[in-house]
């Protein structure tokens, strides 16, 4: 939603307009959803945003990249929503009633995302050659963050046992990471355009796709809060929240006034 | 007390007329009117819905199988005058409580008692209830206010975007269009 907001104003024509802010406006809703299906676990709302604004609770490490262009809208609906739609229907099929729930909700509702953002970088690609080049130069910046939304390699990824145990997780990082490379670099590579990664290749050997080495320092680097940025992402949710607060000063005062 | 935490509300949505309202999830709000509205704002960003009820969450009860198998609850009559309460049922795993209809009863635990006889084989995984003078409902009259704006938003609907048609022109060689 943040990463993506600061476009809305600068939209390229109306109809783009309103899909970008349709898209924002379920993100806000897919958060609603999580936090409701949090709380069924006892946290309260209260706690849950003090935790968000104190800085204590992490947040998806993609949202800490910034957009450049309008090419970033396009190439982060294919990508990054795309990337959340494999772990999101993979976590629909989990144990805990709520969260799959939620999840249900929200992968029903996530799949125009990705393909507002495919229907664009396919334009973009056949475009002029700026255009190109300009959508060329976003998936050069966004494929490594996407690839790591998987989070870290199961062997480095402490939770997942666990989750596999309890069945929240069906699949593990990786092998999410792998069906997102088999869906996504085949149709990248058609429509004439690269992937950043020069080890990235489809091993007729093993029969699947390699990929090159990730930068696990910079993942980490970037969700301890040292990120291009996370200062400007936690700064805009404390004024989103500060701004709010004659809102729900005078919803308050009015519930009470009619009661 | 920080101003962030709301009253909870439980919001049921009825996607088309005739079928029953589901328990959709719950909202924070000020109170029910508010709560209608973020109802609609949370639960119906897309076109299938008709209606609205939302009940504060500290009127509703559950009671799931396991805590009635037990034996240990009376679900008797209390001293409460007689009122009517919703029933909902949670009939499989996946799925979330169902309207199923109403009882006449003497408190929460009376009303499940009530509602097992009405409407209840064995299979039930939870019941739940809920005093029908704790609900606020949207109305007739504000169904194309509240839902009427979703219909028009096609672009919310996957169906709109054209990548299959692109990919498939590319791959023909056609103009892309």
């Amino acid at each position: 939603m943040l990463p993506e907001g600061a476009w809305i104003t600068r939209a390229p024509n109306l109809r783009r307009k309103m899909v970008l802010l349709a898209k924002v406006q379920d993100e806000a809703g897919h958060g609603q959803y999580l936090y409701h299906a949090a709380e069924t676990l006892g946290a309260t709302r209260e706690e849950m945003i003090e935790a968000l604004l104190s800085g204590k609770a992490k947040y998806s490490n993609v949202f800490n990249y910034p957009t450049l262009n309008w090419a970033d809208v396009a190439v982060i609906g294919w990508f990054v929503d795309g990337a959340a739609i494999l772990n999101q229907t993979m976590l629909a099929r989990c144990s805990y009633g709520p969260y799959s729930r939620a999840m249900v909700r929200i992968s029903a509702e996530e799949s125009f995302h990705m393909k507002q953002g495919k229907e664009m970088v396919i334009l973009y690609s056949q475009g002029s050659a700026k255009q190109k080049e300009m959508v060329q130069d976003a998936i050069d910046r966004w494929w490594w963050p996407a690839m790591m939304m998987f989070g870290p390699h199961d062997h480095d990824s402490p939770n997942t046992p666990t989750l596999v145990r309890w069945g929240i997780k069906t699949k593990t990082n990786d092998e999410l990471r792998h069906t997102f490379i088999e869906q996504i670099a085949p149709e990248v590579l058609e429509l004439g355009l690269t992937l950043p990664d020069p080890e990235l290749r489809f091993d007729e050997e093993q029969g699947r796709w390699v990929h090159g080495p990730i930068d696990w320092d910079e993942f980490w680097r970037v969700i301890k809060g040292d990120g291009p940025c996370n200062q400007e992402r936690m700064a805009a949710r404390k004024k989103a929240h500060e701004d709010g607060r004659w809102v729900r000063e005078a919803l308050a005062a009015y519930a009470q006034k009619r009661a | 007390m920080s101003d962030t935490q709301l009253p909870r509300y439980f919001v049921f949505h009825q996607s088309s007329p005739g079928k029953p309202h589901i328990n959709a999830g719950s909202v924070h709000a000020a109170d029910p009117e508010m709560a209608l509205q973020n109802g609609r704002d949370v639960f119906v960003r897309r076109p299938d819905c008709v209606s609205l009820w939302v009940a504060p969450a500290g009127s509703v009860t559950t009671l799931t199988a396991e805590e009635l198998s037990g034996g240990a609850l009376s679900l008797e009559a209390n001293d409460e005058k007689p009122q009517t309460f919703l029933v909902f049922r949670k009939l499989d795993h996946k799925g979330s409580h169902e309207h199923a209809g109403e009882v006449e009863a003497r408190g929460a635990e009376h009303a499940v008692a009530r509602a097992r006889e009405k409407f209840g084989p064995e299979e039930v995984l939870v019941w739940m209830v809920c005093p029908e003078a704790a609900v606020s409902r949207s109305t007739s009259d504000e169904v194309e206010a509240l839902f009427g704006a979703a219909k028009d938003k096609k672009h919310r609907d996957q169906a709109y975007y054209r990548t299959v048609t692109l990919m498939r022109q590319l791959r023909s060689g056609e103009k892309l269009g």
